[in-house]
């Protein structure tokens, strides 16, 4: 199987603690993941790393068919090598309103000279307006987006990730503060995306997790310690001992 | 960012308007129409209209971007610098040949020149052009430079600044710094720019001498307002797109931009770089009203003005930058013009001249505190918009984002 991330031997410390202790890890073009671990296992420096926001100390994160190197690439050279993520917390444009804030996510030429001379185009509105319905914010997009509720943030930002066009997704705990109802429409659109293309979820819900219905990687100190699906690893005496067991 | 400009923009014809109704009634009632309002008044208000120009620049870094550059009033007074250069030269070198030509043996082109250098140097004791007045003999030169000048400082210390993600409260600080060691070097005799004399004179404009100067205050006032109106459509523009929206997302949540594949350094480069040069034409037009430039009009409190009129006007929209630099520069120059009759209250004598810093401040401090929308967010109240309750939470988590009550509905 050819993967679109490769990630290899990466070790990262900050102030001589490991954060990141010799991991691996690797996913296919079109892919569900689950990054499973407790508190402190590194599942965000993770995330920093392959999106270039922390610099790894050592290693190889390797990108897409021509195994390109993200590491010293910029953030923004990252993501428009199709790299998308999201935040812990919502983080959208909470001044502006929900329209804008698609138009702006959406694949584009990123440069200051197109910005200003950029018009939206009938397909961009129409693009615009079909990721709205996938989010269920079809009848808010002339809102600002601060005024949305934390649930419908959530899936702004998914739908602005949708709107990048990222050949990867990375999504931090995108169920955190959902109701159930919440949750499943978050589930739907999660599962739908990585048809097309690689989803990485990290999320600490078990329930939800399992909902996701796919392979699961489980991270302890900076490292994999089992990958595999979700009864395979919950099965797994180590990952009981550090994990689950407590 | 969608629909017409005008929908996006609903300021544009209200501010144009007004700028328009103002050169007409000043126009109309001025000396040189044979009215009553005074020379001097008249080069107050042009004078004015292009500190708004430099206050709607100042908006669009700070309001806009999230960057409080306080080197706005270094590219303000190169502005002048630029086009005092020329008007000193051309000016002094039409009176030294006059001067010369009454003489019985004609003067040769060097003899002139040297004159024309001693006449200008003198004060600082040298008597030839130094290098940075080289182009000093061309208007179409040195009117480049105005533009110019003050975009490539901006460019190469914002390059070098962003660069390194500088931000907050250390650019702000970086940005005076920048300011206070141009004005200081300027202070130099030997900096070729006439040292703490400046460069006087510039109301005189060459090829004009038989114009009075109330006609070429008129002249200044149409001048400032055509370059405010310009400014302001531009700025409006530029903010109203596509463009605009991202440098608001830079200025609430940097990171999110940056992860949606932005160059953020590309973008603050752009409009600080951008304003910059707006700048040094509002000052350009500024300086030859004002009659003198020198380094001290770019010291820190300068810097200051400049924010103080943008929060107070309302950061983040393009009017409240226009609104704020006018009525305090307009009240600020009625507190001070020594009309005004000392107030005797028992043991403390208030003097105007000297008490209407300590009312700005005081007002700037209320402003911040009890009316973060500024002056205009009068307007919020008047069309009826009411902000989103936000319990408190700023728009964004960086340093330059809105609060709360700062937000436009």
């Amino acid at each position: 199987m050819t993967s679109l991330l490769e990630v290899s031997g990466v070790s990262v410390s900050f102030d001589g603690f490991r954060a990141i202790n010799n991991l691996s890890f690797r996913i296919g073009p079109a892919e569900l993941r689950a990054v499973i671990g407790p508190n402190g296992a590194g599942k965000t420096t993770f995330m920093d790393i392959v999106t270039g926001k922390t610099r790894a100390d050592s290693g190889t994160v390797r990108w897409g068919e021509k195994g390109l190197s993200l590491t010293g690439l910029s953030e923004a050279r990252i993501a428009r090598e199709g790299v998308g993520r999201k935040f812990q917390k919502p983080t959208v444009f909470e001044d502006q309103s929900v329209e804008t804030n698609l138009l702006m996510a959406l694949k584009n030429r990123r440069g200051p000279f197109a910005a200003l001379i950029w018009r939206p185009k009938p397909a961009e509105m129409e693009r615009m307006r079909e990721l709205a319905g996938t989010i269920g914010l079809s009848a808010h997009l002339a809102r600002k987006a601060g005024e949305l509720s934390h649930g419908q943030k959530q899936w702004l930002e998914i739908g602005m990730l949708l709107a990048q066009e990222p050949k990867l997704l990375l999504v931090d705990e995108p169920a955190a503060g959902m109701t159930p109802a919440e949750r499943e429409k978050t589930t739907e659109i999660l599962v739908e995306a990585a048809k097309t293309r690689a989803v990485v979820v990290v999320e600490h819900d078990m329930e939800f997790v399992r909902r996701l219905n796919c392979r699961v990687t489980v991270l302890h100190e900076g490292s994999v310690l089992a990958e595999g699906s979700l009864d395979h690893v919950t099965s797994n005496k180590d990952v009981i001992d550090v994990y689950l067991g407590r | 960012m969608t629909g017409s400009f005008l929908s996006r923009n609903p300021s544009v014809p209200v501010m144009l308007g007004a700028i328009l109704a103002l050169v007409f009634a000043v126009t109309v009632f001025s000396e040189a129409m044979g009215g009553g309002l005074s020379t001097s008044f008249v080069k107050t208000l042009g004078m004015t209209l292009c500190l708004a120009l430099a206050a709607l620049a100042m908006d669009l870094v700070w309001g806009y971007a999230g960057i409080l550059s306080l080197g706005n009033i270094a590219f303000f007074g190169l502005g002048g610098y630029m086009i005092g250069m020329w008007l000193m030269a051309a000016r002094t070198r039409d009176v030294v040949t006059a001067n010369l030509a009454a003489q019985p043996i004609p003067p040769t082109p060097s003899e002139i020149d040297a004159a024309v250098a001693g006449q200008i140097f003198g004060v600082v004791g040298s008597d030839s052009f130094p290098l940075v007045w080289a182009f000093s003999g061309s208007l179409a030169a040195q009117l480049a430079l105005v533009v110019l000048v003050p975009a490539a400082l901006a460019a190469v210390f914002g390059w070098l600044a962003f660069r390194a993600r500088v931000t907050g409260v250390y650019l702000s600080i970086l940005t005076q710094a920048m300011t206070l060691a141009l004005a200081l070097w300027l202070f130099q005799n030997d900096s070729g720019l006439r040292g703490n004399n400046g460069l006087s004179g510039l109301q005189n404009i060459p090829g004009a001498e038989g114009v009075p100067q109330a006609e070429v205050a008129l002249w200044f006032l149409w001048g400032s307002a055509a370059a405010l109106a310009l400014g302001y459509l531009l700025s409006a523009w530029l903010v109203s797109g596509k463009f605009g929206a991202v440098l608001r997302g830079i200025r609430d949540n940097e990171s999110r931009v940056r992860f949606l594949g932005y160059p953020v350094e590309g973008y603050k480069l752009a409009i600080f770089t951008l304003s910059a040069a707006i700048t040094g034409v509002a000052g350009a037009l500024y300086y030859p009203q004002a009659g003198i430039v020198n380094p001290a009009e770019m010291m820190p409190i300068a810097s200051i003005y400049l924010a103080v009129w943008v929060a107070i006007g309302g950061r983040g929209r393009l009017y409240g930058a226009v609104i704020g630099a006018v009525a305090v520069s307009l009240v600020s120059s009625f507190f001070t013009s020594g009309r005004l009759p000392d107030l005797d209250l028992g043991p403390v004598r208030l003097v105007w001249v000297d008490w209407w810093l300590v009312m700005l401040g005081a007002g700037f401090v209320a402003v911040t505190l009890l009316a973060p929308k500024g002056l205009g967010g009068l307007v919020d109240l008047w069309s009826r918009r009411r902000g989103a309750d936000r319990h408190g939470a700023d728009l964004g988590p960086d340093a330059g984002a809105l609060r709360e009550q700062e937000a436009e509905a």
